[in-house]
């Protein structure tokens, strides 16, 4: 017997943990699915409210999204390490490869896909019943390049030529690949804090990443503050039409890091879930 | 078979074993009696692997317990004294449990569940503490693992529920599983276990089966005390008396009467069980 990985038991894990999917997380799906309804009868009801137009409700429903990869874990795995309630968990015959699979599939794979293909669904019924809804956000949600683009509009951050040349340096597969492995970053952190936390997981979580952002800023503030001089030296010697090339590559290298980053925090979070899959003491 | 060796376990800075070896033989229905706060559950939680010994070693079938692997936890179920309150029936419950293990009889849980008087439609958080106890009872015996752990299985249960929690140990379990039952009640286990293990605070006291405690000990009722007795309790009607079997006579073993000889005289019985 293959005591670390069998496909045939995997899937009965996977069976297992499903069966309780509804009960944990259809209660937490229908309150975020019902969020845009409750904006567009609210949009409906007020008079001389303007359209809202998909760019907006994309935000929205990624918005509530975020909302769900980071109580997926809680809710479907609360009890996992609990030291009585876990027991029947940890007693499961299955490996914790296999257990830790099953969780990765069911908080990063079919949470978000329900969520997302409920969220788009309910905002194509509104959008055809009228109302404030314009346009429809399912045909606008696929389309990254266009959706970027109105990111760095919406924001002010660029130009539209500005815009151009940017997308232009950044392929297509880069950002869709950046979008799954955001998706993965915030469940992963989420999973492990599920492992780690017995009370109050997500809250704790979160307090955690604040902490985090906060010793990672002063650090940041800091040698900003301290390379002061040194920054503005190398703005001045550039001419305004290499700063707009400077800019992007700056932009660029960041997105880079920025994905390598979150690549590295992935896997450490996967694996670090998987050990206290492995080794959590009941 | 399972073999404790020179085990030693502590929770942070409370030590609860120190370098005990104990060997539990295929086939029995073990009694771990101690008092509380000796480590009963904790022995158990280390032979199922939901806990790691700090020193020595644990195996189960050659399996070691602590990595929790596939083909060991398809022949050990646990059921903790603390029952689970799912949202969900015990029949959907064995359906999704049962799969993982490889002589799961659903028949066999039906008629457990006739025989425990256990309402097959009702949900465990709408059952009572005792109802929900003979439920997991019933699906435990149904996975048919070849050993069953059972912390204080008859904590609240009711007489006849526990006349019935007998019979269907009794009756269920094959000569070939291994059944370790942790109780401090042994008047509920009592025609049930044997041998029967004594915990102490990080010892073993006693491990023995019924009739090398017979061999060892005679058990006399009568109507005095006895001042050569390891233990002497006065009962309706006498005293029971806990002697040293000097003259090779037989006696009906009375558990609580042992287990009691056994915590007053701990060093003296260990020697007189080498």
């Amino acid at each position: 017997m293959n005591n670390t990985l069998d496909f045939n038991r995997l899937g009965k894990v996977i069976k297992h943990d499903g069966a309780s999917f509804a009960q944990n997380l259809g209660l937490a799906l229908i309150i975020l699915w019902s969020i845009p309804l409750v904006i567009w009868l609210f949009s409906s009801l007020t008079p001389g409210n303007d359209h809202i137009d998909p760019y907006s409700r994309i935000s929205i429903i990624s918005t509530l999204g975020t909302i769900l990869l980071i109580m997926a874990p809680a809710r479907l795995y609360k009890y996992c390490n609990d030291s009585r309630q876990g027991i029947g968990y940890a007693m499961m015959p299955a490996s914790s490869l296999e257990k830790f699979l099953s969780m990765v599939f069911y908080c990063v794979i079919v949470a978000p896909i329900i969520y997302l293909a409920g969220a788009l669904a309910i905002d194509s019924i509104l959008s055809v019943l009228g109302g404030p809804y314009e346009g429809f956000a399912i045909s606008d949600y696929f389309n990254i390049l266009s959706q970027l683009r109105d990111t760095l509009r919406y924001k002010a951050m660029m130009s539209d030529d500005g815009c151009t040349l940017l997308l232009s340096c950044i392929s297509p597969t880069t950002i869709v690949f950046s979008k799954i492995l955001s998706i993965l970053t915030l469940s992963s952190i989420f999973m492990f804090g599920n492992m780690v936390f017995k009370k109050h997981k997500t809250g704790k979580m979160i307090g955690v990443l604040i902490l985090l952002f906060i010793i990672i800023m002063i650090i940041m503030v800091n040698y900003v503050v301290n390379h002061e001089d040194q920054i503005s030296r190398w703005f001045r010697y550039v001419d305004e039409e290499e700063a707009k090339y400077v800019i992007i590559r700056i932009i660029i290298t960041l997105e880079n890091v920025s994905l390598i980053f979150s690549a590295v925090v992935s896997v450490v979070m996967l694996w670090l879930t998987y050990y206290k899959i492995k080794t959590q003491k009941y | 078979m399972i073999k404790i060796n020179n085990l030693d376990f502590a929770y942070k800075n409370t030590q609860v074993f120190r370098r005990i070896s104990l060997e539990f033989e295929k086939g029995n229905i073990y009694g771990l009696l101690g008092e509380n706060g000796v480590g009963k559950t904790t022995l158990l939680k280390l032979i199922c692997g939901l806990q790691k010994p700090q020193y020595g070693e644990i195996t189960v079938d050659g399996f070691v317990p602590s990595m929790r692997q596939p083909e060991f936890l398809q022949n050990v179920y646990f059921l903790p004294e603390e029952v689970i309150t799912e949202d969900t029936t015990p029949e959907k419950f064995i359906q999704k449990t049962g799969v993982f293990y490889p002589r799961y009889d659903f028949d066999l849980f039906n008629k457990l569940m006739k025989e425990l008087e256990v309402d097959l439609t009702k949900k465990f958080n709408e059952l009572s503490h005792g109802q929900k106890k003979k439920a997991l009872l019933a699906c435990a015996l149904s996975l048919q693992t070849d050993y069953l752990f059972l912390d204080e299985p008859t904590n609240g249960l009711d007489i006849p529920s526990k006349a019935l929690f007998r019979k269907v140990i009794s009756q269920y379990c094959s000569d070939e599983t291994t059944v370790i039952i942790s109780t401090h009640q042994v008047k509920d286990v009592e025609n049930l276990i044997d041998p029967i293990v004594i915990l102490d605070r990080d010892d073993v006291l006693l491990n023995a089966s019924f009739a090398k405690i017979t061999e060892k000990f005679f058990f006399e009722y009568g109507p005095e005390r006895l001042d050569n007795a390891y233990y002497t309790e006065m009962l309706p009607g006498g005293y029971i008396n806990v002697m040293r079997n000097v003259n090779n006579e037989e006696s009906n073993v009375n558990i609580e009467a042992l287990f009691n000889a056994v915590m007053k005289n701990k060093e003296q019985i260990k020697n007189l069980m080498k």
